[in-house]
């Protein structure tokens, strides 16, 4: 394996999101604050309380996921899909970089962006409800899966897409309707038949609640959930690794 | 001497159209070789399948004796291409990007490495300014620098001069004969003809996806090349020297034109016949034997086979 390329490669896609931070830090940082905001402390959210703890603290969790899994998505997602546009792709392809150091750089760089708001947006929570961490290492391990689904997703968005609309295709008729219908702000165990169960189908429940299950103690972490996602991860991977090795939509 | 480079009945298909139609070339080290053809001839798809770009329809390529289809990545180390098309990464300097070009060939930073390429592609007051604050002429120097910073044994420019003026283009040959000096391979496409005069050992001709010709520059400018000689006199002349055959006199009788070409006369032979006549010679002028002339003439047998 080319280890320095590989790690050229991360390098390059960290530097390149931290040279805009404006737009990709602080801009869904903020959001995900008004989110927050709006939700917890508006709309009735001060006098509520979902399974013991107060509504403002129950959505910390989901809302640190949407920094997250949107991150994530949108960095692999723009990155892959701005250096073909730009004809940069030529410098990846000529280089003796592989699926591993390729899938390495993109995944790993999206992630850093990921968590990186993910854990802004925390901080940021803490002030209004304080420090809130039962499981340590579960929610370590549901972060960083989150993470690395969403970043392998956008990937294959980003390798997939050839215009501009095809790329915006993705934060609009997928992350929002998959993130907001996924326990977000709310728990889907109290929905109503059949919606509880066809939610259940939703990865992103289980991310949400595996989240939530490590920062608040709250709903058993489901092995199950756990299961799908690591299938998700180990499926999605697969599919990117041959799509590189064959050099779908970038060689001709 | 042995080959860098071995391409094996190459065939590139696209749905409407066959763009490498059986290309078998070897390349040796150390050697330059332009390959010459019309637009659209296959130059950039030969190249594009040899180092990654383009995936090949049948045929098979070695590079460094290493078959690609076996190992597509470890001759990749010593390779580098200088693109068509002008790319460059917007949210980097001249200076980062070279580094990052090095750290994908696996090579730690090596700042004199860079500053030695920034020299030789005149880019140094650039180096810490933004890529796309470059002219085209720089960024063209920027790739041509980022193809060749982590020291590549073959190097592939595809029209590396486009678009970069005439000084700096001089500035190139005299960099690419230098890299040649040091044992670097080049593999050069151009379409100033003038370019691979001045700098190939071997020209292959290409044109709709088969090569036509592979030789040695200086036989194939003797072989099919045509030097023209014009003489002009002083005063009209009624009739030149018996011996001297080919050629000819104007009407006016005051310019006598000559075509050397393979098999005829030698121009300098017809000229020696002219000044032992004592003609009242003028003026001589000389054109060179052009590859430009060479490459149509090949094209248009081409055409016609």
């Amino acid at each position: 394996m080319n280890v320095i390329g590989a790690k050229t490669l991360l390098a390059k896609e960290v530097r390149r999101f931290l040279r805009v931070p404006g737009q990709t830090v602080l801009q869904p940082l903020i959001s995900t604050t008004l989110y927050f905001v709006v939700f917890g402390y508006t709309l009735g959210g001060r006098q509520e309380s979902v399974e013991g703890v107060p509504y403002v603290q129950y959505i910390v969790p989901g809302l640190v996921f949407l920094g997250v899994a949107n991150n994530a998505f949108l960095n692999s997602s723009s990155s892959f899909f701005i250096t073909k546009i730009q004809g940069t792709i030529t410098d990846l392809l000529v280089a003796p970089l592989g699926p591993p150091e390729l899938l390495f750089g993109f995944i790993t760089g999206a992630m850093t962006r990921g968590l990186l708001v993910g854990l802004l947006t925390w901080a940021v929570a803490l002030v209004f409800t304080g420090a809130h961490l039962v499981h340590v290492a579960g929610t370590v391990v549901f972060l960083c899966l989150s993470a690395y689904v969403f970043a392998v997703l956008g990937l294959l968005a980003g390798i997939w897409a050839e215009k501009f609309e095809q790329i915006n295709f993705f934060p609009t008729f997928l992350m929002l309707p998959l993130t907001f219908l996924g326990g977000v702000f709310y728990s889907v165990r109290h929905l109503p038949e059949p919606f509880r169960t066809v939610s259940l189908f939703n990865p992103v429940v289980h991310m949400v609640e595996g989240l939530r299950a490590g920062m608040l103690g709250l709903e058993e972490q489901s092995l199950l959930g756990l299961g799908l996602l690591v299938g998700l991860a180990v499926g999605a991977t697969a599919v990117a690794w041959q799509l590189l090795r064959t050099g779908y939509k970038v060689k001709s | 001497m042995p080959a860098v480079l071995e391409v094996s009945t190459l065939v590139k298909r696209y749905p409407s159209l066959t763009a490498l139609d059986g290309v078998s070339l070897h390349i040796d080290e150390g050697e330059i070789f332009a390959l010459l053809g019309p637009n659209g001839a296959g130059k950039t798809t030969l190249i594009g399948a040899v180092c990654g770009l383009v995936r090949k329809t049948k045929g098979s390529i070695r590079l460094f004796g290493v078959d690609l289809d076996v190992d597509p990545l470890t001759p990749r180390y010593s390779v580098g291409l200088v693109p068509q098309e002008i790319n460059f990464d917007p949210f980097f300097t001249v200076r980062e990007s070279l580094d990052i070009q090095l750290g994908y060939f696996g090579q730690r930073p090596d700042k004199a490495r860079v500053d030695e390429l920034l020299e030789a592609m005149s880019l140094t007051s650039k180096a810490d300014s933004p890529t796309r604050a470059l002219s085209g002429g720089m960024k063209r120097r920027l790739l041509i620098a980022k193809a060749l910073v982590h020291r590549p044994k073959l190097v592939f420019l595809d029209e590396p001069t486009a678009g970069v003026d005439v000084e700096l283009r001089r500035d190139l040959w005299a960099y690419v004969r230098t890299l040649r000096a040091k044992g670097t391979t080049v593999v050069l496409t151009t379409h100033y003809l003038e370019e691979a005069e001045a700098l190939a050992d071997r020209v292959g001709i290409i044109d709709h996806g088969k090569l036509l010709l592979v030789e040695d520059k200086r036989s194939l400018m003797s072989r099919l090349g045509e030097r023209r000689l014009e003489v002009h006199f002083k005063e009209p002349v009624a009739a030149l020297p018996p011996a001297v055959v080919g050629g000819a006199l104007s009407a006016d009788g005051r310019v006598f034109s000559f075509v050397e070409h393979s098999g005829s006369e030698s121009a300098a032979e017809v000229l020696a016949l002219l000044f032992a006549a004592a003609l009242p010679v003028a003026d001589v002028q000389m054109a060179p034997a052009k590859l430009e002339d060479v490459l149509l003439k090949v094209l248009r047998e081409g055409e016609r086979t």
